[in-house]
């Protein structure tokens, strides 16, 4: 039997250990949530009210939904290979003909399946609400898309690669939300007001999935109160270089946390 | 074919500072059933683990089939079916689904699978819980389908690190069956604290301690010599003034 068809087996095997776990539905039910509130609060909360004239206001607030089911990777992957160390597991898969390098690229791809489909979900809610608002669907949303995938990935093997170092699955997840969402925010956020660049931080990847609707300023402004501008300035994203990095971060955290999984001893 | 599948040689082991192996040397012969004995901390897990390719030794080699499995653990545990420790499953898959999967990885598929999977549940005593979660399983439980998994591919070589651990009374005995049955045609290596256990299905013992090799002898002899194996155990490990 060759490796290719072990990693399919893996793979099948993994991604019906997603299916059959609660977090996949709970990510879709928040995504779905997270949709929806923007859906119904938008044109209660805008002082001219209704929904904005500007297709891509609207498509910027429904990126909330993609960019929780991208960071849905981090329930999928925190335990992907800790938790073989920590719960045991590893003690039976461990023992069979099978090499490490094909069981974590099994995991991961099962998890980048799970990852996908949440997206996927969330731009069919996406392309459903512009269609019924605006009947059309702007070219910038499957670009959008393409950057979600890319970021679901990126963030995939970041979790992967805390999760190789890890000890326990709950470390890894807690330990790859506080990096990425709590650190680098912060680190993106003081480049961001003193005008610098951003673009090779995983957050700023995660921000172009709204961004190439357009700039934040722009967005953001015909959401303001009329009289009212955004009281500071903001970097213009550089999108291709944040894509870039997004697929650094996948590619150098994979191979990472493969090499570091293949070399930890189950004592 | 190897007359001796289980060969360790000069093997050592460090755990930081700590020395869990001290140049241990066994060689098992072919379909011998032998009894890994030792107090605990002795070494007998690591050995095992080394053997199964889920740790590195410091030094020395050890061959399964004359395989190396420092260099060629996919090969070397193609041979082998292992429990070690007390191993957990995947809580959202049934027996039947953990089976099917470790038996693809395995290379087997179709009716072949499906009927192994049957037999070996059946074995074990788990037909009544072959579709059932495994996150509902108590450890017993969990332990025979350890075993299931074990038997699955039909190894010639056992290596068992306390498998009877977590079973009531009617589970060991009906472990010491299976094992003693098939132990006549399959070589086997059985870490255990239970001497009587270990006189049951086995007929000769390794005894080590501090990670050396003590002794490794016919268990009628070692009772001939020290009238009994827990004499002969509590002796050589220092129990007995």
């Amino acid at each position: 039997m060759s490796e290719l068809e072990k990693l399919r087996v893996v793979i099948g095997y993994e991604f019906l250990k997603h299916i059959r776990r609660k977090r996949l539905y709970v990510i879709l039910g928040l995504a779905l949530v997270a949709e929806l509130a923007v859906i119904i609060f938008v044109p209660l909360l805008r002082e001219a009210g209704g929904y904005p004239d500007n297709i891509m206001v609207m498509a910027f607030f429904l990126t909330v939904g993609p960019s929780l089911a991208s960071l849905g990777a981090v329930f999928f992957a925190g335990d992907a290979i800790a938790g073989e160390f920590e719960s045991k597991t590893g003690f039976i898969l461990f023992t069979n003909p099978v090499k490490r390098t094909t069981l974590w690229l099994g995991k991961y791809i099962a998890c980048s399946i799970a990852v996908t489909l949440l997206i996927m979900f969330s731009y069919i809610i996406t392309a459903i609400t512009l269609l019924a608002i605006y009947t059309e669907i702007p070219f910038e949303m499957y670009q959008s898309f393409g950057l979600a995938l890319l970021f679901g990935g990126a963030f995939l093997s970041v979790v992967f690669f805390v999760s190789s170092v890890a000890k326990g699955a709950m470390g890894a997840t807690v330990m790859t939300l506080l990096l990425v969402m709590v650190l680098f925010g912060i680190i993106e956020s003081i480049l961001m007001f003193t005008d610098n660049p951003s673009w090779f931080l995983l957050s700023t990847g995660g921000d172009s999935i709204a961004a190439v609707y357009g700039e934040y300023s722009v967005i953001l402004g015909e959401f303001m109160p009329e009289g009212r501008e955004l009281p500071f300035e903001m970097e213009t994203m550089n999108i291709g270089l944040a894509a870039m990095a997004m697929v650094v971060y996948m590619v150098v955290g994979l191979v990472t946390s493969i090499f570091i999984s293949n070399r930890r001893q189950l004592a | 074919m190897m007359d001796e599948p289980i060969v360790i040689e000069n093997l050592s082991k460090y755990y930081n500072h700590f020395l869990a192996l001290d140049n241990l040397n066994l060689r098992v012969a072919r379909n011998e059933n032998i009894g890994l004995l030792g107090p605990n901390g002795a070494g007998k897990s690591t050995t095992l683990k080394i053997l199964c390719g889920l740790i590195r030794s410091s030094s020395g080699t050890v061959y399964i089939d004359g395989i190396d499995v420092g260099k060629k653990p996919e090969q070397a545990l193609s041979r082998i079916g292992a429990i070690v420790e007390t191993p957990e499953f995947y809580q959202f898959l049934t027996p039947q689904e953990t089976l099917r999967y470790l038996g693809r990885l395995r290379g087997m598929q179709g009716d072949e699978l499906k009927s192994r999977i049957k037999e070996v549940i059946h074995l074990v005593g788990l037909d009544n819980w072959i579709t059932v979660k495994i996150e509902k399983f108590s450890r017993g439980m969990k332990q025979r389908l350890a075993l299931a998994q074990t038997l699955l591919h039909d190894p010639p070589i056992l290596i068992l690190d306390e498998p009877a651990l977590g079973l009531d009374p009617r589970g060991v005995v009906e472990f010491r069956e299976i094992i003693a049955g098939i132990g006549k045609e399959k070589t086997i290596l059985f870490a255990s604290h239970q001497l009587v256990e270990v006189a049951q299905i086995c007929s000769e013992v390794a005894i080590i301690d501090h990670g050396k090799l003590l002794v490794y002898s016919n268990i009628a002899e070692l009772e001939k010599k020290y009238e009994s194996l827990e004499n002969a155990y509590l002796e050589l490990t220092g129990g007995v003034s």
